[in-house]
């Protein structure tokens, strides 16, 4: 995988400098500037960590953040802040920032935040892939199997299916069987746990 | 000189005098005092009338010296014009009484009463015309108008009428020159004799019977006695001793300028009574020198004898009167100036211009420098070490030939060393054909003193309100330190990091060599702005460029706009704008008012956005206007904005915007605040360009 690093700052000397320092370590780093533009060029197909400066003139740090986290972004931020006041601090950590570094950092600190960053995101990136192949699966369903698949999460018996549904319990069996192949489950544990990744909740 | 009348202001006797007079008193001009002045002025004129009458030379009715005339005119002299009437009333039947007594016809009586009352009405008012003021004999002027009006042509004249009456009615005999002759002669010895002695007695009677010291009465008795035995001698002696009697004429001479030199004119005026009662005894009694011709004969030696030295006498103790005033107005004035000198408030010394030696100083100056003066005469203050820059001394002398120096400022050193600030105002005169100076010297040191303390004040407050601004913007501050220590630091890391896995290339190397010395130059910029504006000191004006200024106050508070989120629009104006200023104070007063302004921006409602703009006005002035887009200024805090501790802050001291008012004023400037028509603030600094 090609991860990015994304250094945002509005101070250039700062930019260039953590720029050459994680670029030292060997990431692939993009820095820029402004956060505008970098929303209009940062690569979502990649996982990726994000080094943003807090105060920035036209959108701050944290508003960045929140607009990321709307987008169900699985970039890692990591924030730098001039002075380490603390109500923005708690603020970006409540939003899942992975640390809030206080300028000036050591080179340690902030290839530390970025290593954990990066990895918190290949994790993210990883559970997403997942579930996009399951909602590809989910998607192969017929509305009977879907509800039949929804029922059998739920951890109900064939035979009180059957009666939900109104269909008989050999019938049920058999749409069992193809929700199970067309997920790919090996077992009804599976099952269940593919459903709580891809948000499924049983029927109540 | 008191007044020989009687003081008609006087209310208590005036009332008492209006109620003596009857209803229409006061309108006629009578107090009390007058009205007895003039009984006193009848009775002596009846008393005197019977002397005049023991010296006639029957049949002839003219006496040798006819005192109620003089004493009439000694009376009016003494009162008020507006009182002659009841004086010359009071005297009527007095002279009714005694004149008819000694048989003379009643017509006769009355002729010589009108022109008795016209001799002194006539000496009386030509007197008052000329001299005005109360007559006395202290002065030549007075003496003399005494003499013309008084003695000559007051009795002149009323001889005439007196004459004529007396032809007229044919009482009496003789020639009419005669008659003439005799009757003026009387009545000028009369006034001669008698007016001076009763209006030199009239006032300081008392003081001068009561003042003098024993020798001084010692002398005057001496005097007196002298002048007794030689007139007896003189003109009583019998006879036989007549060879040298013209030449024992002049015998009385030096008692009389004894008296004038040594006593005044109450003893000359005494003096001369006396040697005219000596004379005048003797001849009647056939006595003394003036015995040889005929009864008339006798008498005109005697009045010609008494005229000549009683006028001259008067007159001489006139002119020794004015030069004693004069010589003591000089000394008196004289013992003023060197009052003044030796004991005014400020320090004086009169120094010769050739040496600059002191000639004189006054005791403030001994006071102040602490030399002796007779330390001091003789020597100059370079000599003594009094300046401590002789170049000064020089500057102040060049000063003072160009036409006297004026509040000189000059250091100067006392004996003990000690440092007096002063200020020096000169003159150059001429004392006694000497060339000098004469040197005021203001002691100044406390004045001074309270003002250095004063000053130092002011910039301690100015001081302690630019941390307080400072204080404000620490975190701005260190966010403007931060960023070039962050970019330092991870730029020498990254070079760390190269050089330990050998990976790092020249180029590179230069490229982060370069930022990390821009980066450090950047940090050191704002910690020598801010280490200016910390630093405590002496204002330094100089000519500076307020763009300049402008861009260097926003370095310092740029973090803070940047953090509190406020847009900045600078319009500045496309050439230098030269004034001349304290860079670090007014750099204080566009901090002060850039974190108002940021301040201001954080009440709900807000437009974050700072408009700074520098321009030059037409009047030669150039303006900075701070405008925010806050809520404005509520009009009751917009009067006392500019106040000294007045703050609407929870944490501010209120000093900031006052402090900064009394910079921008003593840069010659003005800062004025008003809201603007739609929103927000607008301050404006107002400063004289440089030209």
């Amino acid at each position: 995988m090609n991860e990015r690093i994304y250094v945002v700052d509005d101070e250039p000397a700062v930019l260039r400098a953590v720029g050459r320092l994680l670029a030292s370590a060997g990431h692939a780093v993009a820095a820029f500037p402004s956060p505008l533009e970098f929303l209009d060029c940062y690569d979502a197909t990649v996982p990726g960590c994000l080094v943003l400066d807090v105060a920035m003139p036209e959108l701050d740090g944290l508003e960045l953040q929140r607009r990321l986290k709307q987008n169900g972004t699985t970039l890692a931020i990591v924030f730098m802040s001039g002075h380490g006041d603390v109500p923005s601090s708690v603020r970006a950590m409540k939003a899942g920032a992975v640390d809030f570094l206080t300028k000036p950092f050591d080179d340690f600190e902030l290839l530390g935040a970025v290593a954990t960053g990066l990895e918190r995101s290949r994790q993210a990136f990883r559970t997403r892939a997942e579930v996009d192949v399951l909602n590809q699966r989910l998607a192969l369903l017929t509305g009977r199997e879907r509800e039949v698949f929804e029922h059998v999460v739920a951890g109900q018996l064939n035979k009180l299916i059957a009666r939900d549904l109104g269909a008989a319990e050999k019938t049920v069996k058999v749409h069992r069987a193809r929700v199970m192949y067309k997920m790919g489950a090996a077992s009804l544990a599976d099952l269940v746990r593919m459903a709580e990744r891809m948000g499924i909740g049983p029927v109540s | 000189m008191s007044s020989n009348f009687p003081a008609p202001s006087a209310p208590l006797p005036r009332r008492i005098g209006s109620f003596l007079a009857g209803l229409n008193g006061e309108r006629l001009g009578l107090t009390l005092h007058a009205a007895l002045a003039a009984v006193l002025v009848a009775l002596v004129y009846g008393a005197s009338a019977k002397v005049g009458f023991a010296f006639t030379f029957q049949p002839r009715p003219i006496s040798v010296v006819w005192l109620p005339n003089a004493i009439l005119l000694a009376g009016l002299l003494l009162t008020p014009a507006r009182a002659w009437w009841f004086v010359m009333l009071a005297v009527l039947p007095v002279h009714l009484a005694v004149e008819l007594q000694s048989g003379v016809p009643s017509v006769m009586v009355l002729a010589w009463y009108v022109s008795n009352c016209s001799e002194a009405l006539i000496g009386a008012a030509l007197l008052r015309w000329l001299v005005r003021a109360p007559l006395n004999f202290n002065s030549l002027a007075h003496a003399g108008a005494f003499l013309v009006c008084g003695v000559g042509i007051a009795p002149l004249l009323s001889t005439f009428l007196d004459v004529g009456l007396v032809k007229f009615i044919g009482w009496g005999q003789g020639d009419f020159s005669d008659l003439v002759r005799m009757r003026f002669l009387s009545n000028a010895l009369a006034a001669l004799i008698v007016v001076p002695v009763i209006i030199t007695w009239s006032t300081g009677a008392l003081r001068a019977l009561r003042d003098p010291t024993l020798p001084q009465r010692l002398e005057i008795f001496i005097l007196f006695i002298g002048l007794l035995l030689t007139g007896t001698f003189v003109f009583e002696s019998s006879g036989e001793r007549l060879a040298t009697g013209p030449a024992l004429l002049y015998a009385p001479i030096p008692f009389l300028l004894w008296a004038a030199v040594r006593l005044g004119q109450k003893s000359v005026t005494l003096c001369l009574l006396l040697t005219f009662v000596l004379a005048t005894w003797g001849a009647v009694h056939g006595h003394g020198p003036f015995v040889d011709g005929s009864a008339e004969e006798n008498a005109l030696s005697v009045q010609l004898f008494l005229i000549a030295v009683a006028a001259p006498f008067l007159l001489f103790s006139a002119v020794i009167a004015e030069h004693r005033r004069d010589r003591r107005a000089v000394a008196a004035s004289e013992q003023r100036a060197l009052t003044v000198f030796r004991a005014g408030p400020d320090a004086m010394a009169i120094v010769r211009l050739s040496d600059g030696a002191f000639i004189d100083v006054n005791d403030r100056w001994v006071e102040i420098f602490g030399f002796a003066r007779e330390e001091a005469l003789g020597r100059n203050p370079l000599a003594l070490g009094m300046y401590v820059n002789p170049e000064a001394r020089e500057a102040f002398i060049s000063q003072t030939m160009r036409g006297g120096a004026r509040n000189f400022e000059a250091e100067l050193l006392d004996k003990g060393g000690n440092r007096h600030d002063t200020l020096l105002t000169s003159d150059r005169v001429d004392i006694g054909g000497t060339d000098c100076l004469v040197n005021v010297i203001r002691d100044i040191t406390g004045q001074k003193e309270a003002e250095r303390e004063a000053r130092q004040q002011r910039l301690e407050v100015t001081h302690l309100s630019r941390v307080a601004v400072l204080g404000e913007l620490s975190g701005a501050l260190a966010h403007e330190l931060n960023q070039p220590l962050t970019a330092i630091l991870s730029n020498a890391q990254t070079a760390q990091r190269l050089i330990a896995r050998d990976k790092l290339e020249v180029p590179e190397l230069k490229e982060i060599l370069e930022d990390i010395t821009r980066e450090n130059k950047r940090a050191g910029e704002v910690i020598r702005r801010l280490r200016a504006m910390f630093k405590k000191g002496e204002p330094q004006f100089i000519v500076l460029d307020l763009n300049d200024l402008m861009r260097d106050t926003l370095i310092l508070a740029g973090g803070s706009l940047a953090t509190r989120h406020v847009e900045v629009a600078t319009t500045l104006c496309n050439h230098a704008l030269s004034v001349r200023g304290d860079r670090v104070q007014l750099q204080q007063v566009l901090l002060n008012l850039i974190v108002n302004a940021c301040e201001a921006m954080e009440a709900p409602g807000s437009a974050r956005t700072l408009s700074l703009e520098t321009t030059p006005l037409a009047d030669g002035r150039v303006q900075v206007l701070v405008r925010d887009g806050g809520t404005g200024v509520p009009e009751p805090v917009m009067a006392r904005l500019f106040d000294p501790f007045f703050t609407t802050k929870a944490q501010g001291l209120g000093l900031g915007l006052s402090i900064s008012r009394s910079i921008v004023a003593a840069h010659g400037g003005e800062l004025l605040a008003r809201n603007n028509p739609d929103r927000g603030a607008t301050f404006r600094i107002l400063l004289p360009a440089h030209a």
